[in-house]
């Protein structure tokens, strides 16, 4: 007996690479920003509501609670409500200060000094101060840590010197730009030095063990079911841009883990939730029918899913073949039919809302049978075998798009996977999709040995570009380029706009990127996924930061 | 005693008809003991044999596609669970650990798997006791009151029976849950608060098996009061009700307790859907869990956990055939 419908999927941050939660933006169908939005805007004449309590259900339940070790979404987005950083990320990409007043880049980039706000206190009383960053830093590269996301955020760290009790200096063996993202994060969230001295393997099984500064303080986990959150009364630090300052309105937090659709859709409307994510794309109509629910729709940043073509396996070598299965699949149709126009034709390897969007790309390639036709005539594939597929020299061409097992793939998107395959059949290309384990298929997708991948990766920096299409990028070390392609130039402005503050440069090399990978066919975007959440009626406040993360400090529940 | 290699044959000292049915006994719980270890390191074996034959690094499918680890500390985790020795050792290595007792550590929890077990395993057992009970309360009603009687009501009985073995459990309790959770307001959607929680899950799991064991049941009682001996029975005045309580119930439980007892062992597998779906905390939303993650020290705590059930479980079955057939009290 199959579970239907999408599966949590616990560790893929990759495949899925989906923020599993999502963000807001105004009602209706997301207008693109991953911003920090509100929720209700009735709610704007209201005076707040202090107190009360709010239940949330999520799909996916952390495997590990700790931020320094889990490579999870839902743990950094859960978390964020424990955890504060030392500078926050706007809904533009710049950054603001937040647990640091101020810092200072060194010209070659290897340091970073901040400057600490001195009146941060964590949960459990202990100070946050110069010593708390560095014991945190080092924790999370430690040997012991076995961090599977939070050490490669923070690069080439080579130590924290501590310069006086609210002055730290982060050093790096070599230049290091995306240090300040990383550092806006969830995942170099800071733990109360005390917590990790005293329970430093035991972070990752939730519960009051996790000592942060946020605005709530995580009290209670029950494994397959719950966690609980109760306010901080002392938070007075939130980001100056944030839309409320002080604790939280909220008494308590509950979050919920349920893994069925249909359950937690049900648990929304029938009230026993006031807040429900992800709501699935056939059933947002619903719930925007629905006159005691709302809904908050916010496009996910990062690389939108798409199909990777591996240029170094034949016949995706030839560039007429990949510009032929690029311009070839019906997307529009497909992507409306399979997700209710919730989810939108992508046009660039990243999202609109990830910075330096490039949106002259925007109906530049659309979808066209008979040019399509006409680049595989010119790449010599004129013959048709009796299933009216393409043939040269007496071969089919046939490409193999293998799929992980069920549990892996999300979002339908095998369904989606069908329509590609039917829209290909017609200009006389065949894909096949064998069902792999998984052992096989990571060892053939990241050894090179296929010649479609699909993927999206969720991040709000252009530098997943770099992570897409930098030669250097390769899959065996931990990158994503499973394109394999080697370009001198996509290798170049992928590396500049990784090595620089400077907006101008970053704008330039990552339009050129992006216009570079769909010329060349390196990639064919599919969809840019929108993440829907549906709230009860009277739920206020609600924000989500850029990576599209819902944040409970500043709602309330309206009377 | 010296007991001999060949578990079955009779002590040679034991002719008289003194009862000395102490050392027997001690005899078959030690055959029993033994089975019961065997069972349980056959469990072991082939969960660790299955695993090894997952493709691919281990680390790799663990962390999944796409994962930030680096190569180091890939090497960190593979070093830490000893996944780089080979394989004979890290089995008798593992067997080792399981003789003193220490189950190991999750590798994705990075707890000790004993520990999230004992967490995990009283919702379960409250979900799996509250089911059995309903179902076989169910069973017995449906059976009883319909068989080789009230033509309708007995049809009727068997339609329901068959919709209940034949639907998903995990349909079900949707089912359950739009109409007495969702638009009636019953109860709870999901959890583990107290009864009104329990009771939509229970009643998911409950109904396949009531379905199943009150059609075993209905025509071992329909056999049963073919016998001769309902007729003489019959014959000395009992009443119809006395004489399927009293008489054909004790016939026809034999195969049904046979079938409740592999049908409870079923119930761990039947909590893995219904646990996620209701989004109840146990042992089947664990094991769902350590399954998707290849997380091997976990999948064969639980698969020893299942296997002990059953060992346990038949060893109940056996006592209670004992207790129903007295033909089977051989001294």
């Amino acid at each position: 007996m199959a579970i239907t419908g999408p599966r949590p999927l616990p560790l893929l941050a990759a495949l899925t690479a989906g923020a599993l939660l999502l963000a807001g933006c105004s009602s209706g169908t997301g207008s693109g920003s991953g911003a920090a939005a509100t929720a209700g805007a009735a709610g704007i004449d209201e005076k707040p509501v202090q107190g009360g309590s709010l239940t949330y259900a999520t799909d996916v339940e952390p495997i590990s609670f700790d931020i320094h070790v889990s490579q999870q979404d839902i743990t950094g987005a859960i978390q964020r409500n424990v955890f504060d950083s030392l500078v926050h990320q706007d809904d533009k990409g710049e950054f603001q200060p937040w647990l640091a007043k101020s810092w200072e880049i060194a010209p070659d980039l290897k340091s970073y000094t901040f400057h600490l706000r001195e009146d941060v206190k964590f949960t459990d009383g202990t100070v946050f101060d110069a010593e708390a960053v560095k014991a945190n830093f080092d924790r999370i590269v430690a040997k012991e840590t076995k961090s599977q996301y939070a050490a490669s955020l923070l690069g080439p760290y080579t130590g924290t010197e501590v310069v006086d009790a609210h002055t730290v200096k982060v050093n790096f063996s070599e230049p290091f730009a995306p240090f300040l993202q990383a550092a806006s994060t969830a995942y170099l969230g800071f733990y109360s030095p005390k917590a990790i001295k005293e329970n430093g393997s035991k972070l990752g099984a939730g519960g009051p063990a996790d000592v942060g500064t946020g605005p709530f303080v995580f009290t209670g986990y029950t494994k397959g079911q719950s966690a609980v959150f109760t306010r901080n009364p002392d938070y007075n630090w939130a980001p100056p841009s944030a839309n409320h300052q002080g604790p939280a309105y909220l008494e308590k937090l509950t979050i919920r883990f349920l893994t069925e659709d249909s359950v937690r859709v049900g648990a929304l409307s029938s009230g026993q939730v006031q807040v429900a994510e992800p709501i699935p794309p056939a059933d947002v109509r619903t719930v925007q029918g629905d006159p005691k629910l709302r809904t908050i729709a916010t496009d996910a940043p990062g690389a939108n899913y798409a199909l990777v073509l591996n240029t170094t396996k034949a016949p995706l070598d030839d560039p007429k073949v990949r510009k032929a299965v690029q311009r070839g699949i019906d997307l529009d149709t497909d992507i409306q039919s399979v997700y209710f126009g919730v989810y939108k034709r992508a046009w660039s390897p990243i999202a609109p809302s990830t910075p330096y969007y490039d949106k002259s790309l925007e109906k530049s390639w659309p979808y066209d049978k008979a040019a399509a036709e006409k680049a595989l005539d010119e790449a010599g594939w004129t013959a048709r075998d009796g299933e009216g597929y393409r043939t040269k020299d007496g071969k089919r061409l046939s490409l193999e798009w293998p799929l992980p097992p069920a549990e892996y793939v999300r979002e339908q998107r095998e369904t989606l996977g069908q329509a590609i395959q039917a829209d290909l059949k017609k200009i006389g290309v065949e894909i096949t999709r064998p069902r792999l384990d998984i052992g096989t298929y990571i060892a053939n997708v990241y050894g090179g040995k296929e010649h479609i991948a699909d993927y999206s990766w969720a991040r709000f920096d252009p530098d997943v570009l770099r992570l897409y299409f930098n030669s250097a990028s390769k899959p065996s070390t931990g990158g994503q380029n499973a394109t394999f392609y080697e370009d001198a130039q996509l290798d170049q402005w992928t590396t500049t706009g990784k090595g620089t503050f400077d907006k101008a440069v970053r704008q330039d090399v990552y339009t050129k990127t992006q216009q570079r990978a769909i010329e060349l066919g390196l990639i064919v975007p599919l969809y840019v996924r929108t993440a829907v959440v549906g709230t009860g009626a009277k739920v206020r406040g609600l924000t989500a930061d850029p990576n599209t993360w819902l944040a409970f400090h500043g709602a309330w529940i309206a009377k | 005693m010296s007991t001999g290699t060949t578990g079955f044959a009779e002590p040679a000292d034991t002719p008289a008809p003194a009862r000395s049915s102490a050392p027997r006994l001690l005899r078959a719980a030690a055959r029993r003991l033994l089975g019961a270890a065997a069972v349980l390191l056959g469990a072991a074996t082939v969960a660790f044999a299955a695993l090894q034959l997952v493709p691919g690094d281990p680390v790799t499918v663990m962390l999944g596609p796409g994962t930030a680890a680096t190569p180091e500390v890939k090497a960190a985790i593979q070093e830490q669970y000893g996944l780089d020795r080979p394989v004979p050792v890290q089995y008798f290595t593992y067997l080792g650990h399981l003789l003193t007792g220490d189950l190991g550590e999750s590798y994705q929890l990075q707890r000790p798997v004993a520990d999230l077990i004992g967490d995990q395993l009283g919702p379960t057992v409250q979900l799996g006791a509250a089911a059995l009970g309903l179902a076989v309360l169910l069973a017995l009603l449906a059976a009883v009151g319909t068989a080789g009687r009230r033509p309708a009501l007995r049809a009727l009985s068997s339609l329901a029976e068959l919709l209940a073995v034949s639907s998903p459990s995990y349909w079900i309790g949707i089912l359950l849950l739009t109409a007495f959770s969702f638009q009636l307001r019953v109860f709870p959607v999901a959890g583990d608060d107290g009864f009104a929680a329990l009771v939509l899950p229970a009643v998911t799991l409950a109904l396949p098996v009531a379905g199943m064991l009150a059609q075993v049941l209905r025509e071992g009682l329909e056999t049963a009061l073919g016998k001769p001996f309902v007729l003489t029975a019959r014959s000395r005045g009992v009443g119809s009700a006395a004489v399927v309580l009293r008489h054909a119930l004790r016939h026809a439980a034999v195969p049904v307790v046979t079938l409740t007892g592999w049908l409870t062992g079923s119930l761990l597998g039947g909590a893995v859907l219904v646990e996620s779906v209701f989004g109840r905390p146990g042992i089947g939303a664990l094991t769902l869990q350590a399954t998707t993650n290849k997380d091997l020290p976990l999948v064969i705590g639980l698969v020893l956990l299942s296997a002990l059930v059953f060992v346990v479980i038949s060893a109940l079955v056996d006592l209670l055939y004992l207790v129903i057939d007295p033909r089977l009290r051989t001294d």
